[in-house]
């Protein structure tokens, strides 16, 4: 009957009718039977079974059929009132799209980083040996005795000892720069290569997408090197190229086979931006003392557990062996730190989202990102509810006649409910789109510089689920105080034309509501100006070189290219003379490292006649090439650069910062004077040639450190950090990026072997320093400009709603001779209280607020007051914008409409 | 118009129309007649209920209806009472007959 009766439902009715005529018309003819004519009879019937359509509908109105009917009916209703009034549409379903993209973005964020498992199979069976996230490679009892790093002899030990798991796999905790080069390439290139254990892929149990995984018969030093790729490189950089798999590809110096390529999904054991592009065995390691010594530890352990081991005893059990392994090979820890051995124990943590250091970095700012979002979507729901209050009152003639034909109340709640779930379903699909470029964006900015990150911002199923229930809720939560309210009216006062003001303390609730928002968008106002201005000031700063025209090529290291060092001085050669060859550079050199890149070395020296001083931190110290200064930019003060004559045989030289300068030598010229590390012995070493400016090489924000430079080639026997070079610097004219193409020709011609890592212009590296701040900044910018929009939405629709409200009353002004400007300032002066109310409340939040962060601001105090003028100024003439254009419309009212308005 | 038989609980209504049904198969009409003259008069029934019962006790399945030809030769929907329909109004009796010596004990006690 029911579902059948749905698609037949005109016939139904039919037999209904047919049905009901019937009764009916046997009643009358039983009344004619007792003497009425028909005519009386059919009368006494109607006034005793009432109307037959209206039974009609009371009986179809029983069924539960009736239910989807009326929702079909709802929907319609809905759609067509929406687009009756596109103006009311438009704004709602963009608040909508903000407010739901904002939380839908980042709820994809929060799936993909600190809900998804990692895409292996039965990933909750996966445990790892340790319960932080310390890297990369250390000796000795470890933070709080947790151990979490592994020597290699320990793993092995591990491995063999504990049948509870199926597998117990090792990985490096930290990823290599490999340098690649195939067959046919003209040049090697930069990947990125972890190093794993034999069973590696077995533990995780996935399938490759061509060839075969590694296995533990490729984990050994004398068997064939075989390397896996990842199916992203594999994609991007081979075009899935399936001769791949098989071929000789020759990484670090070695050659090693591609044994297959890993499934599209699978991106490693840790979420992190730059993924490992190729996976190499543990014997393959060129830094062999790493497999053989107990001392290092340097490997991450997770094992696949067995069905039914209950993770506690195996906890105890590790610790056991842990403790049975150190008793035996006590030589690994130093004698130091013995007391510490009882306390070294193992903490078993699930690792089915793997290692979870992104989650840990990221959950704090992830949580507080969902809260700030959630907040402006129930502001938005605020606002729109408001608008819909507006826009009820005029409505209410309408719906006085629905409920004097017969309408139930809740007939119509439930139409006005379907129809702001349908407004919020439309900015709910607004909002997946907003939220995809949000996500997006939010990826692009606070992983700025890398080559891949393994988060998608495409909405997958949960966040498509997630979205969906959010805009129904979204839709009732906003609809129904409106819908309520709406239904509450009696027909009778409406019909007549009552405009008086109904419950006037519901428009303090909306004033109050209003206030909020002012408070809180002018605290998030402030908060992005500061944020920004400070942003603007950091990167603004002098560094102590010029970032214009300089490119900075970074390379994989020399070694790795099959380079000694005897033969580095014929290499530097061909490279200071092919550089300055390439159209379009200006000047180049080499260093060690290039400023702000994340490198830095420092090490205390000894002032040749002075007592040894080794208060403060230790001057910082890097080894340059001739022209290193120029073509960096770096100003020469005092005495001469660093050049071609400073060669190995050559009088050891330094040249110094002022710093430098100033700390070690405050009295006199620092010129001539000599200066050694490590011992006294060694205080003579180099004599001090030239005084440059100071330039920050590390540290953003504090001044520069004492830093002192010394020539590439005049390395001493016992001196550590060699004169390996991993810096070009490029003065080039034009935009530095369009000479990659050449630069990279150039240096493949010197030597195909040398790996270019990375090649950015000079102002990119040290914009990426500031990833962070500039996050922060953008977000806060963001949400100021959010929050600032739903404060203008949220005024305009109050006051538009109470100059509905007020119309009649507003007639009677002008009608008793107000002039229309009156008019305007009687609504703008409640708009200009509520705008105050906020920002009297807002700016003092704002302020303390601001304190927390004075940490993170640079150069810009937390209580700026341009910034606060500033933001308050804007804020104020939006609003007040906002509020103008209902007034406006009030003060052009025509006085006899105002007075007959219904 | 609301009268008296719009009094009677949801459930009193189904159980005196199955027992009206229990007699013999009836179309609409005559069940509201029948009801009226067994009780004397006492319960009226109008369309609006009596089509409201009669559709949920058949969507049930305790009674089951069909188009048949009338005295008049004019099609009229008759329904009857079935099986399952038959045990409901047995234990719906047994236990009215409770529920009514149960509340004349408790009226009859001073």
């Amino acid at each position: 009957m029911g579902l059948r009766s749905l698609l037949w439902r005109n016939k139904d009715s039919r037999e209904l009718t047919e049905e009901l005529d019937d009764f009916l018309e046997m009643a009358i003819e039983e009344k004619m039977g007792r003497g009425m004519t028909r005519a009386e009879a059919t009368r006494a019937i109607r006034l005793e079974q009432g109307s037959r359509d209206v039974t009609r509908e009371v009986v179809h109105a029983a069924r539960w059929e009736s239910f989807l009917e009326i929702c079909g009916q709802d929907l319609r209703i809905g759609f067509r009132r929406l687009w009756k009034s596109p103006g009311f549409t438009v704004v709602a379903v963009l608040t909508l799209a903000l407010g739901i993209g904002a939380t839908t973005a980042i709820f994809t964020l929060i799936h993909a980083v600190m809900l998804e498992s990692l895409p292996v199979e039965n990933p909750e069976q996966l445990y790892r040996l340790g319960d932080n996230n310390n890297c990369c490679s250390m000796t000795g009892t470890q933070n709080d005795g947790s151990f979490v790093l592994y020597s290699y002899p320990l793993y092995e030990y591990l491995r063999d000892h504990t049948p509870e798991f199926e597998q117990l796999a090792g990985f490096a905790s930290y990823l290599n720069d490999l340098s690649v080069r195939g067959r046919s390439d003209s040049a090697a290139k930069a990947y990125k290569g972890e190093f794993v254990s034999g069973n590696y892929f077995e533990m995780l149990g996935i399938q490759p997408a061509a060839g075969r995984l590694l296995t533990p018969g490729d984990d050994s030093p004398t068997a064939p090197r075989m390397a896996v790729m990842s199916y992203r490189t594999w994609q991007q950089s081979f075009a899935r190229d399936p001769a791949i798999v098989g071929s000789v590809q020759n990484i670090d110096g070695t050659a090693y086979t591609i044994a297959g390529v890993t499934g599209p999904q699978f991106y490693g054991d840790t979420l992190r931006s730059d993924p490992p592009d190729f996976w190499l065995p543990l014997a393959g390691e060129p830094e062999e003392w790493r497999l053989q010594s107990g001392e290092v530890e340097w490997l991450y352990l997770v094992g696949r557990v067995k069905d039914g081991i209950a993770p506690d005893s195996l906890n105890a059990r590790l610790t056991v062996e842990l403790q049975q392994w150190l008793a035996s090979h006590r030589e690994v820890i130093p004698q130091r730190d013995w007391g510490e051995i009882p306390r070294q124990h193992i903490s078993l943590t699930g690792a089915a989202r793997g290692v979870d250091q992104m989650q840990t970095q990221y959950s704090l700012a992830l949580r507080l990102l969902a809260t700030l979002s959630t907040l402006l979507l129930m502001i938005a729901c605020a606002n729109i509810a408001n608008l819909l209050l507006a826009r009820g009152s005029d409505h209410r003639a309408q719906i006085a006649v629905q409920l004097a034909l017969g309408g139930t109340r809740f007939r119509l709640i439930r139409q006005l409910i379907t129809e702001s779930v349908l407004l919020a379903v439309v900015g709910g699909v607004a909002g997946l789109y907003t939220a995809y470029i949000g996500t997006h964006a939010l990826l692009l900015l606070a992983f700025r510089g890398a080559h891949s990150i393994p988060i998608s911002a495409r909405p997958s199923i949960p966040v498509l689920v997630f979205a969906m229930l959010l805009s129904l809720a979204t839709g009732m939560v906003f609809g129904i105080a409106p819908a309520w309210m709406a239904s509450q009216s009696s027909p009778v006062d409406a019909l007549r034309g009552a405009g008086r003001a109904i419950g006037g303390r519901s428009s303090k609730v909306q004033k109050s509501l209003v206030v909020v928002q002012v408070a809180l968008s002018i605290v998030l106002l402030i908060g992005a100006g500061l944020l920004t201005k400070s942003l603007r000031n950091l990167e603004g700063q002098q560094f102590g070189f010029v970032t214009e025209g300089r490119l900075i090529v970074s390379l994989i290291s020399l070694e790795a290219a099959g380079y000694s060092e005897p033969k580095l001085p014929a290499l530097y050669q061909r490279l200071e003379e092919e550089m300055p060859r390439i159209p379009g550079v200006l000047s180049a050199s080499l260093s060690a490292y290039s400023p702000l890149e994340g490198n830095n070395w420092s090490e205390y020296v000894l002032i040749q006649g002075e007592p040894p001083d080794f208060s403060g931190t230790a001057p910082s110290w890097l080894r340059v090439g001739p022209h290193y200064f120029q073509t960096i930019g770096t100003r020469l003060l005092h005495g001469r650069l660093i050049d071609e004559r400073d060669g190995p045989g050559a009088p050891r030289v330094a040249v110094v910062n002022d710093a430098f300068a100033a700390k070690f030598f405050p009295k006199a010229n620092a010129i001539g004077h000599y200066f050694g590390m490590s011992d006294l012995g060694h205080s003579g070493d180099y004599e001090i040639v030239g005084i440059v400016e100071d330039a920050k090489y590390q540290d953003t924000r504090g001044p520069a450190y004492p830093t002192f430079f010394l020539p590439l080639l005049q390395v001493g026997p016992r001196e550590p950090l060699r004169g390996w070079v991993s810096s070009i610097e490029l003065h080039v004219a034009g935009r530095p990026e369009s000479l990659e193409p050449d630069v990279r020709r150039a240096i493949a011609e010197v030597d195909p072997n040398l790996t270019v890592l990375r090649m950015v212009s000079f102002g990119e590296q040290v914009a990426r320093n500031f990833n962070t701040e500039r996050l922060i900044a953008r977000l806060a910018e963001l949400f100021g400009i959010l929050a600032l929009i739903l404060a203008c939405v949220g005024l305009y629709s109050v006051t538009a709603y109470a100059v509905a409200r007020r119309t009649n009353e507003i007639g009677i002004r002008m009608a008793v001779g107000a002039e229309p400007t009156k008019i305007l300032t009687l609504v703008m002066r409640s708009a200009l209280g509520q705008v105050a109310w906020g920002m009297a409340i807002g700016v003092p939040a704002a302020l303390a607020g601001g304190r927390v962060l004075a940490d993170l601001l640079y150069g810009v105090r937390n209580y700026d007051p341009t910034i606060v003028g500033l933001a308050a100024i804007v804020l104020a003439a939006c609003a007040l914008l906002a509020a103008a254009i209902p007034a406006r419309r009030a003060s052009g009212m025509d006085p006899l409409v105002a007075l007959r308005y219904e | 118009m609301p009268d008296k038989s719009t009094d009677l609980v949801q459930g009193t209504l189904d159980m005196l129309i199955l027992k009206t049904l229990a007699l013999e198969p009836m179309h609409g009409y005559g069940i509201a007649v029948r009801l009226e003259q067994m009780s004397k008069g006492t319960f009226r029934i109008n369309a609006g209920s009596l089509f409201v019962a009669l559709q949920r006790l058949e969507r049930s399945g305790l009674i089951n209806s069909e188009w048949k030809a009338t005295e008049n030769s004019r099609r009229a929907k008759y329904y009857v009472l079935m099986q399952q329909g038959r045990k409901r109004l047995d234990s719906e009796t047994k236990e009215w007959g409770r529920q009514v010596a149960a509340i004349a004990r408790i009226l009859e006690a001073s």
